[in-house]
């Protein structure tokens, strides 16, 4: 009772370590967040309502006018259905090559003595790091050169190989290989970031459990569904959900790869498409619509990667298991 | 799952990630370049008119210049600026180079601070149609005298004023006399008995014989494949004379379906059907396409402006003498003569109204219109300029060059200018359908749908201020 009423007293008084403590570590963050994040995006919201140029300080509201064009615009449906799919591929993709070689380089090893990867796993590991460090944009120009027709390397291995029905193919001019052929330069690029937090991930299970597993006779593939991927599930999602993310936006990669769009728009993606009629076009509450757009369809995909996982048996965010 | 901190720190990673991607796809427009509350207030100085200084440049201000910095480069205004300073002790010219104009001025724009001089050039450059109510008229400047005393509107080409009004507004001065052709190596044709196309069976023709060689008549680049488009339209424009070009700029509805462009449009796709243009086009590179015909020679002709030469100077073949030919005519009797030619002062440039010092901007104009700022870009740029008699007969030892001047003196009256692709920035969509079609993935129909519905998007915006040309 007395120690409970001295505990409210305690609280309720503001001494300087309080004040300055919540002064740095919350009031701060807090105003940075309205200022940085919040406001920006009910300015945002305002400005996806007029007809503002983004040349001049004179904007019309217009109320939905701009989302009704956005919906009617065959240009920008195309890049959303482009975004659509590369935030179901990418992921999919990205993480079953990220399991693959991280259950590969730890427990994918010889099935005598301790548990244990490959040899040379840590070589392995390092080298499918790599292209992590490599910069987006810097990542994107050498795939195009890589692409070239003529000149790139891949036509030259390919006719190198005998396979002449590959000279000259323009694997980013086709309406049907730009984008898979875009979508493998990014996997090609986040692969090896994510086998490295699986890697992570599958060292925090205990060796114990794949050995019991093994004396019940069960193998390598029976191993990763069966045990890695239960256990690791919450690290999987949070690659889903950051990989997707990623996907929806994806302009770096396909302004690098092709910054007009591709055949017949294949591989246009909405961000492309804000900056063109942005920058090039001069309407920027146009655009700015379609920056809302993108946020709303990216808060969207996050919230089902989060709603499939609770249904398919994932934990609650948050809670422990016990 | 051994540690107990690992779900929070990845809640707190989840919402980071979550924030960060939503920030700059929301609010990145509104937070880099928003109106902010201030009007802007028209801070012009001003001096005393005269004729020396006809735009009243008030004494020591200092004027500030934004230049494309492109095929062209920048130093040209630099040079055009030391000779202003000259003549007027004090002000000082700062030239910027840009590459990404609209991106970079935008916020400019909107803080009512825009510089005193723009070259609004570029796949950057800004819609002329957003800003064009913010600009000085320029008819002041062609009034003005040079600096050689002759009145300036005097000692330039015919008609440069045209591709720069809008509405009947002279907003914008195009500094470079551009041509539009097709260009190939006098050489190479000399070598092989080869002579360029008039008509597009002669095109045809020639593409047979190229082929025989191991080499191919046209090539394109990805950025660029709608330079074809100008072949396309400018040969239409020969064939069914100014109302197929007045249809077309005006974003007239079933422009594209005018039996001259139908008629130029097969021909092309003829070309493409046989095989007479370098194949994987839609997924090379622009610049490494070109290479592939001023280097490797590979193809035999390529369409675009003037500037082609000094675009690929550094990967031009020795002894390519590249020369400009009109685009073919699709019958022998076409409404304008293959002579006709488009032609039109390129290179925008603009001086905003709300600028600093609006009459700096312009002086500078004026001395870059002087004879020597003239004489100097045509001989370090080897293009002409919109002032005449500048360009010596040996063109500075350029067969381009030489061969743009003649060009222009045989069109005579039939020099035309296509405005409507740059003015409402159709140039990225059309873009996407010339790949295709010159892919071989678009039939002559389709083509046609494709290119009427970007010219019907404008025309049915209310949005867009359109402009009326005659």
């Amino acid at each position: 009772m007395l120690g409970g009423r001295r505990a409210a007293k305690r609280r309720g008084r503001l001494t300087f370590d309080r004040v300055s403590f919540m002064a740095v570590f919350l009031v701060l963050p807090l105003a940075i967040f309205a200022i940085f994040v919040i406001s920006p995006f009910v300015q945002a919201l305002y400005y996806a309502m007029t007809d503002w140029t983004g040349f001049s300080p004179d904007m019309r509201f217009i109320g939905l006018e701009n989302f009704v064009k956005l919906f009617g615009d065959d240009v920008f449906l195309r890049a959303l259905l482009n975004n659509v799919v590369l935030a179901i591929v990418v992921p999919i993709v990205t993480i079953v090559l990220a399991l693959a070689i991280a259950s590969m380089v730890t427990v994918g090893g010889p099935s005598t003595g301790t548990v244990r990867g490959l040899r040379g796993s840590g070589f392995y590991r390092i080298v499918s790091f790599f292209p992590y460090t490599v910069p987006a944009i810097a990542i994107g120009l050498i795939w195009a050169q890589v692409y070239d027709p003529s000149r790139g390397l891949l036509n030259g291995l390919l006719a190198g190989v005998g396979l002449d029905g590959f000279a000259d193919f323009p694997w980013l001019g086709r309406a049907t290989t730009a984008l898979p052929a875009s979508i493998f330069v990014i996997v090609w690029g986040f692969v090896g970031f994510y086998t490295v937090l699986f890697v992570a991930a599958i060292k925090g299970i205990p060796a114990e459990t794949y050995e019991a597993a093994r004396l019940d006779g069960a193998g390598r593939l029976r191993t990763v569904f069966s045990i890695t991927i239960p256990q690791i599930r919450d690290s999987v999602r949070t690659a889903y959900v950051y990989l997707g993310i990623i996907a929806l936006d994806a302009f770096i990669y396909m302004q690098a790869l092709n910054p007009t769009g591709g055949p017949e728009y294949s591989t246009l993606t909405m961000s492309q498409q804000l900056y063109m009629v942005a920058f090039r076009k001069g309407q920027f509450g146009y655009a700015t619509a379609m920056g809302v757009v993108l946020a709303v369809v990216t808060l969207m995909f996050a919230a089902i990667v989060f709603l499939a996982d609770r249904l398919t048996g994932g934990r609650a965010d948050g809670k422990e298991r016990t | 799952m051994s540690s107990e901190l690992k779900p929070f720190n990845r809640r707190l990673f989840l919402r980071g990630a979550l924030a960060t991607s939503l920030v700059p796809v929301a609010g990145v427009l509104a937070a880099c370049a928003s109106p902010g509350g201030d009007e802007p207030k028209g801070t012009s100085t001003n001096g005393a008119k005269s004729a020396e200084n006809p735009f009243g440049l008030a004494a020591n201000t200092e004027v500030d210049a934004v230049i494309f910095n492109g095929g062209y480069g920048y130093d040209y205004v630099t040079f055009a600026g030391g000779l202003a300073e000259a003549k007027h002790s004090g002000t000082k010219i700062k030239v910027q180079p840009s590459t990404e104009i609209a991106q970079e001025l935008q916020p400019r724009f909107v803080g009512g601070n825009p510089p005193d001089l723009i070259n609004n050039g570029g796949a950057g450059k800004i819609s002329l149609s957003t800003i064009v109510d913010q600009l000085e008229t320029l008819d002041d400047v062609l009034d003005a005298t040079n600096y050689g005393g002759t009145k300036i509107a005097d000692s330039l080409y015919p008609g440069v004023k045209l591709p720069g009004t809008f509405n009947g507004k002279f907003v914008a001065l195009n500094y470079v006399m551009t041509v539009f052709s097709l260009w190939h190596s006098a050489s190479l044709f000399e070598e092989n008995g080869w002579t360029p196309p008039k008509t597009w069976a002669e095109a045809k023709d020639l593409g047979a014989k190229a082929k025989a060689k191991g080499k191919y008549l046209f090539v394109f680049g990805k950025e660029a494949a709608n330079y074809y488009q100008w072949t396309m339209v400018d040969s239409a424009i020969k064939e069914g004379g100014h109302e197929v070009r007045l249809a077309l700029e005006n974003l007239a509805p079933k422009a594209w379906s005018h039996p001259a462009v139908q008629g130029v449009l097969k021909e092309i796709h003829d070309i493409v059907r046989a095989g007479y243009i370098v194949p994987g086009g839609a997924g090379t590179q622009f610049t490494a396409a070109q290479a592939k015909w001023s280097n490797d020679q590979q193809a035999l002709l390529y369409s675009s402006g003037g500037w082609i030469e000094n675009e690929m100077k550094k990967a031009t073949k020795a002894g390519f003498r590249m020369t400009g030919v009109p685009v073919p005519t699709l019958s022998t009797s076409p409404a304008l003569p293959f002579e006709a030619l488009r032609a039109a002062a390129g290179e925008p440039f603009i001086v905003p109204a709300k600028g600093k010092s609006p009459a700096g901007g312009k002086e500078v104009l004026r001395a870059m219109l002087s004879n020597e700022a003239a004489a100097n870009f045509s001989k370090t740029r080897l293009a002409p300029t919109i002032v005449k008699g500048t360009v010596p007969a040996d063109g500075y030892g350029s067969t381009a060059l030489v061969s743009q001047t003649k060009m222009l003196e045989a069109a005579g009256q039939h020099i035309f200018d296509f405005v409507s692709e740059g003015y409402y920035g159709m140039g990225a969509d059309q873009l996407v359908l010339w790949n295709s079609f010159l892919a071989g993935d678009l039939d002559v129909a389709a083509m046609t749908k494709g290119l009427q519905s970007v010219s019907d998007k404008i025309a049915n915006d209310s949005s867009i201020q359109k402009i009326k040309v005659s």
